[in-house]
């Protein structure tokens, strides 16, 4: 390995994650617009956030939203997967393509159809609105990640137990369910933050009442006033940061403190 | 008997994707096929609109526009991203999952958020103007709201897309291969050239395409980081229907956007399959 490149890698990873580590003390400062290096610190912008229903009711919102949205998901995706994944059938290829096909199309292109679609079923600027457009949205995703899943099922568990005299939903409710569950996990996982993140169709369609959390920030970037931004961006990063390193942490610890115990525990 | 059975058989697929597909056609296909259908009846019947959109020389500027950005974040994400890669797939074990980490925690942060980072750090007095003083700059660049600033935002929010797909594609890269190249007397540059560039292009392929397409249609980083009046695509399309409420043109524009970028997924299709694109 020469030197080059690691100085290069290093660069590069700098410049993936220094520009998200700086909005964290930025989110601390006292200033109400963006200085560097902050004035001062202190927590006033976090208690701000959370006693602000300007922010607090987008936030509800995306969270209702994205849950709604991962049901109705969840509901319709499973059984499709199970079927272009273990049956053959003509037509195949094309509900493939069928199921990738909102994850081809450029969202800006979704936005006017549905602020035009929804406005004519009297739904535009509401939370089933937003609901209905982010099912189309989260579909590719959730299909892919479980079928990647149901893949790798081996299906000779299946057949042991339809031929220890289970029927085909007990099969379904006590071997096939029960193996699946961490990629429905996952996928649904998916799903959720497809919904929660997504934007540009959210900007056209959320309006007032039912606006989520990336419209209410991008409002407020683009008036460029509100130094809570920050702060926001501080938890959404800080979620993803914990919810990567924290199994890590753990593991860390469990082996530190079975360092501890080894001694006295015998191996067997 | 059999038949039956077989019938049944035959139909449980169906039966199990029709939700979905009656979800699809109402919710994503319909009003998908409502814009193609504004921008020929919109604000009167005729192709008035494409004329516009193909020949006006503003539309021209910014079609022409949005494809230069397009191809510049993807040099720069490969040029960005191979390195990084090429560096993960020949490090320690633990160094390249803790290098994959710290990318995958950037690809889980939202947008948004990876777009606002951009506005802290480009500021007028922000961090990297707050550098540019320490060298006795007083008065640093407008950087914000540059061309330069969404340039190099896309960079650094697709970039992730780019290292993933070319990292998992150089993992898998037998290394006997490049040691039975060595042996043949391949070095330097021509072992590269010759062996391992070849070796990772399906890597470079998914990644770019990836990446550029992406790009075609950015909405939010160019809208909230890039100059009004050097627009990409989806921001002019955006500001038809928010600000004049011009359906007819901007669902002209939107259709020639989304055909473009079907093309370019077609294409891939043939060749690779779209499902493998993602993944």
């Amino acid at each position: 390995m020469n030197q080059t490149m690691k100085i290069i890698g290093v660069l590069v990873v700098l410049f993936i994650i220094a520009p998200l580590v700086i909005v964290v003390p930025m989110s601390l400062s006292t200033s109400p617009s963006l200085q560097f290096p902050p004035p001062g610190y202190w927590f006033g912008y976090y208690v701000q956030y959370f006693q602000d229903p300007s922010w607090l009711r987008p936030m509800w919102n995306s969270i209702v939203i994205a849950l709604a949205n991962t049901v109705l998901t969840m509901l319709l995706v499973v059984p499709a997967t199970f079927a272009l994944v273990r049956h053959k059938f003509w037509g195949k290829s094309l509900a493939n393509i069928m199921m990738l096909m909102p994850m081809a199309v450029p969202h800006i292109v979704m936005a006017i159809g549905y602020y035009n679609y929804f406005g004519q079923m009297g739904i535009v600027f509401s939370k089933l609105g937003v609901v209905l457009a982010h099912t189309s949205l989260s579909v590719p995703i959730t299909f892919l990640v479980l079928s990647a899943n149901l893949k790798g099922f081996d299906q000779t568990l299946e057949r042991a137990a339809r031929s220890l005299g289970a029927t085909p939903a007990q099969t379904f409710r006590h071997v096939t369910l029960p193996i699946l569950k961490p990629g429905l996990m996952v996928s649904a996982l998916f799903a959720f933050i497809q919904s929660f993140d997504e934007t540009v169709v959210a900007i056209f369609i959320s309006g007032r009442d039912a606006e989520t959390l990336p419209r209410k920030m991008f409002d407020s970037i683009r008036q460029e006033a509100d130094p809570v931004i920050a702060v926001i961006s501080s938890l959404l990063f800080l979620i993803v940061f914990a919810a990567l390193f924290a199994p890590l942490a753990l593991r860390g610890i469990k082996r530190l403190s079975g360092r501890a115990t080894s001694p006295s525990t015998t191996r067997s | 008997m059999t038949a039956s059975i077989r019938d049944k058989q035959n139909l449980t697929p169906w039966l199990l994707l029709l939700p979905l597909a009656a979800y699809l056609l109402i919710f994503f296909f319909v009003p998908l096929a409502q814009v193609a259908i504004m921008s020929v009846t919109e604000p009167q019947p005729g192709l008035g609109n494409y004329e516009r959109v193909l020949t006006s020389p503003l539309y021209r500027k910014v079609f022409i526009n949005t494809f230069s950005t397009a191809l510049l974040v993807t040099v720069c994400c490969l040029l960005v991203g191979y390195p990084l890669a090429y560096l993960m797939a020949h490090t320690t074990k633990k160094r390249a999952m803790l290098i994959l980490m710290l990318i995958t925690m950037s690809f889980w942060t939202s947008f948004l958020v990876r777009t606002y980072s951009w506005m802290v750090l480009l500021g007028r007095n922000g961090p990297v103007a707050w550098i540019f003083l320490q060298f006795g700059w007083d008065e640093p660049p407008q950087m914000l709201f540059t061309r330069f600033a969404s340039t190099l935002a896309m960079v650094h929010i697709l970039a992730p897309y780019m290292i993933m797909n070319i990292y998992s594609v150089m993992q898998k890269i037998d290394p006997s291969l490049v040691r039975s190249a060595e042996s043949m007397g391949a070095r330097g540059r021509s072992l590269f050239r010759h062996v391992y560039l070849p070796l990772t292009a399906p890597g470079i392929a998914n990644g770019s395409v990836l990446v550029f397409v992406i790009c075609l249609g950015f909405y939010v980083t160019p809208v909230l980081l890039g100059s009004p009046r050097e627009q990409m695509a989806a921001g002019l399309i955006g500001r038809q229907i928010e600000e004049f409420l011009a359906f007819g043109p901007g669902s002209a524009m939107a259709i020639v956007l989304l055909v473009i970028t079907l093309v370019i997924l077609a294409i891939y299709h043939r060749r690779f399959g779209l499902d493998k694109l993602y993944g």
